[in-house]
């Protein structure tokens, strides 16, 4: 089998503002998993999107073996044998899996479908992928990792040169990725060059040939995966991060506000225990789908919750729901703006003022005077840059449409906020602004739970933080105490 | 200074063209009727406006409540079923309570009273079983469509209930509010044709659901649910009470306008109201409601009402029949979505 090597060489990316990716060189060779890592906002999907073509280097240039290659499109890419699988999958539910395979590319004989080539052909791939497929079943019958496979050997089938996987593994169960991997390790024996982009440590041992660590646009380092301990990974991954410290004059207060007693719902989280005081942030760490998101939609009432029980102020509150919650003095920022925290169509105006409808109006007559003054005053106060208080939210940057969604809840004078993700993709002024707000509003007294992705953040905003693994709390830590990288080691420990 | 001219020049011309856009219904609706009251002998007369008043008011009352269901995201097909169900049962309860003695009167009210809790009920059940069973609003009111249609055959026997109503009961959809003597003479013109009652009730429900869309939390709630149902709930909106109201409200409205049809006829038929549905929603439609709900205007609805009923008026009396009448609608109601989908296109 022919050796192949896929090589950037001195590739640079500038954004308006920003360089997502910096002088970098890299090489992958066929035969092996070649796994790219860093954290979020290093660079490693830029990188991924010049290989695919979905984007162009600013400057550099990308070698397949010798060749010399320039990608106008996706498209081109895939002509030249590099394809990308993605996350989202691209797989439609409701067809075979052989249809999904080869869709658009069915084999045809005497002008219609070859049933018996295309099941005998997807049979073939999936052989290859060793696992154990029915090429005529239908695709929402499968499970996760085997529907992930379905993606992998449809990529398969474009005879590609490269294939690169992007965390393949976030939507599994922990139980399926060991599934995955055996077919990854299938393909890799295809003489494909396989590049594995993750954020997940703890799979590179058993999956990883070699590590590529990207940090803030350069590439840190590439090593055997062999001759590297997990703590260099995670060394090579943060650096020396100054965490900037909090304002140091939030004070909790020694009140108790909301008591979390067993909460468990089947599936997403088991017997989560916590208490949380009057000005408290609270964080809580775990990576994507360790069930920090179901837990505050729980707690919220949003989703429903087997069982556990919640008291707040020493009341407790049974089968709760957003309606009963809002009125409890809760509020959530929920983790997709866009989706579930404002009506896009709608005003700055309206959405500042839907959690506080019943308190802005009199009975069930709106107050327009009450109303109008309680959207000003967000507006005024978080800083919400607009001309027009009747523009549509559609028209807001992501940073001010995130303060539209706390200026909705803050117009309710809330007790206890739950924020989920309230940085995510917004630039970073943006986010130093919403962690102002944050910290006024724990200077009022206002308890908080915030969950986020970036355990920077979690380090510089919180009092204490709490560590959700697998749908359960296994510790708890001091941020002043605590550095980023032994966070991040207690986040994947035990896997 | 020539350059700031020309820029305040395009800037000017931009407005106009929102403007224009925003209100487009308005302008071509004046046009049309400046058209037909400068061509067409009759059209700008006293008594042919009433005569539109009377011929559409009916339709109207219930296109505010579809007003009301189209931009909470929802649908109601269901409506000229209950159309001709209410006037049915009004006519059916009428006639054998009133044969075994009762009080005409009495005999009415009850009909009335059943109908409108039957409203009520269906109205709740569109709600609970679109919102807890998660069905598609489509589908359940296709299902009351035809049911309530079936029902209203029962209910009848197959064959209109006819010269059962009270008197005061056919006043309500056939009679008109007179004009006094005294205001004509003050005029200086003639006696002329009163003010139909279905008129007076499309005023007053259209002041209702104007107040209740404009002015109250039902209304912003409305709006938020159509809008995005998720956030409106994870706001604390109590979404599924709204989308019942809505549907309740609509069925209440086609129970009103089945009680006024059946008065105007003296008689209660289950054929009666039959393609309404379809008429309203594309009246609301014209009007420049959203269909996928979170953006209309209920004066939106009283133009899209007026000009379905200008453009039937107009071709009559220009003496085109009924099949061009429906070809011309249907590029209307084209007209208007594309205007309003451009619209929502440059505005974002």
């Amino acid at each position: 089998m022919e050796n192949l090597t896929l090589r950037a060489e001195r590739i640079t990316k500038d954004y308006p503002g920003t360089r997502a990716l910096d002088d970098i060189s890299i090489s992958f060779t066929s035969g092996k998993v070649n796994a790219l890592v860093g954290k979020n906002g290093s660079g490693k999907s830029t990188l991924i999107k010049i290989f695919a073509g979905a984007t162009k280097p600013t400057s550099g240039d990308i070698f397949l073996n010798d060749k010399n290659l320039h990608f106008n499109d996706t498209a081109e890419a895939y002509k030249q044998g590099i394809v990308s699988v993605y996350q989202e999958m691209s797989l439609i539910p409701g067809l075979s899996v052989a249809e999904n395979i080869f869709l658009g590319r069915l084999p045809m004989k005497n002008g219609v479908i070859d049933w018996q080539k295309t099941y005998q052909m997807a049979s073939d791939l999936l052989q290859k992928m060793k696992v154990n497929i029915n090429p005529q079943e239908t695709l929402y019958r499968l499970s996760m990792w085997q529907m992930q496979v379905v993606e992998i050997t449809k990529a398969l089938s474009f005879n590609p040169k490269v294939i690169m996987l992007d965390e393949p593994t976030s939507a599994l169960a922990q139980n399926e990725v060991q599934n995955l991997f055996n077919a990854i390790r299938a393909l890799r024996e295809q003489g494909v060059v396989v590049i594995y982009v993750t954020h997940k440590l703890q799979e590179l041992p058993q999956i990883a040939d070699t590590v590529s660590v990207l940090r803030d646009g350069k590439l840190v380092g590439s090593v055997q995966m062999n001759k590297v301990k997990h703590k260099d990974i995670i060394q090579m991954m943060f650096g020396e991060v100054k965490i900037q410290s909090r304002p140091k004059n939030i004070k909790v207060r020694d009140e108790l506000v909301m008591e979390v007693k067993g909460f468990s719902r089947e599936g997403w989280y088991q017997d989560v225990n916590f208490n949380l005081k009057r000005g408290e942030i609270l964080g809580i760490a775990g990576m994507l789908g360790s069930g920090r998101t179901e837990l505050l939609r729980g707690i919220f009432g949003a989703d429903p919750v087997d069982q556990g029980e919640l008291l707040i102020e020493g009341k407790n509150y049974k089968s709760a729901n957003p309606i009963k919650m809002v009125k409890a003095g809760l509020g959530l920022t929920p983790e997709n703006r866009k989706t579930q925290g404002l009506i896009l169509i709608h005003s700055i105006r309206d959405n500042l003022c839907y959690a506080s409808m019943i308190i802005t109006a009199d009975g069930w007559i709106e107050n327009k005077k009450k109303r109008n003054s309680f959207a000003e005053r967000q507006v005024k106060e978080l800083d919400i840059i607009t001309s027009d208080m009747d523009a549509l939210c559609n028209s807001l940057s992501g940073g001010n449409q995130q303060k539209v969604v706390l200026g909705n809840w803050l117009n309710t004078s809330p007790k206890i906020m739950l924020y989920d993700e309230p940085s995510r993709g917004i630039d970073v002024s943006a986010k130093q602004q919403i962690f102002e707000i944050m910290w006024a509003q724990a200077r009022k007294g206002v308890a908080a739970v915030f969950v986020s992705t970036e355990l920077e953040e979690l380090l510089e905003v919180c009092h204490r933080i709490l560590i959700m693994r697998h749908g359960r709390i296994v510790d708890e830590v001091n941020p002043d105490k605590t550095n980023i990288n032994e966070l991040y080691e207690i986040c994947m420990r035990g896997d | 200074m020539g350059m700031q001219t020309a820029n305040k020049l395009v800037f000017n011309r931009k407005k106009l063209g929102i403007f224009l856009l925003d209100h487009a219904i308005e302008v071509i609706l004046i046009v049309l009727m400046l058209a037909l009251a400068l061509n067409v002998t009759g059209f700008m007369t006293w008594a042919n406006w009433m005569n539109i008043l009377r011929a559409n008011s009916l339709k109207g009352v219930i296109a505010f409540g579809m007003t009301m269901v189209i931009i909470a995201g929802l649908i109601d097909l269901s409506v000229g079923s209950t159309v001709a169900l209410s006037g049915v049962i009004v006519a059916r309860v009428c006639r054998d309570l009133s044969a075994g003695g009762m009080d005409l009167t009495l005999a009415c009210t009850l009909g009335i009273s059943i109908s409108i809790l039957l409203a009520v009920a269906v109205g709740w059940l569109h709600g609970f079983f679109s919102h807890k069973a998660g069905m598609p609003p489509f589908i359940v009111t296709l299902v009351s469509y035809n049911a309530l249609y079936g029902l209203a055959g029962m209910v009848s026997g197959g064959f209109p209930i006819a010269n059962q109503y009270p008197d005061w009961f056919n006043v309500l959809g056939g009679g008109r509010i007179p004009i006094p003597a005294w205001f004509t003479n003050l005029l200086g013109v003639g006696p002329i044709d009163g003010i139909p009652y279905p008129a007076l009730v499309l005023v007053i429900t259209f002041l209702i659901v104007f107040f209740i869309m404009g002015y109250t939390t039902i209304g912003r709630a409305i709006y938020a649910t159509g809008g995005n149902p998720e956030s409106a709930r994870l706001s604390g909106i109590n979404v599924y009470r709204t989308k019942v109201i809505c549907f309740i409200v609509v069925q209440i409205m086609a129970v009103l306008a089945g009680f006024m049809v059946s008065g105007q006829v003296l008689a209660g038929s289950f054929s009666f109201g039959r393609d309404w549905g379809l008429d309203v929603i594309s009246a609301v439609i014209i009007g420049g409601t959203s269909f996928t709900g979170g953006i209309g205007r209920v004066w939106g609805t009283i133009l899209g009402v007026i000009f379905m009923g200008v453009i039937s008026n107009g071709m009559t009396l220009l003496n085109f029949d009924i099949y061009t009448q429906y070809v011309v609608r249907g590029l209307v109601m084209f007209l208007a979505v594309l205007i309003s989908s451009y619209r929502s296109k440059v505005r974002v």
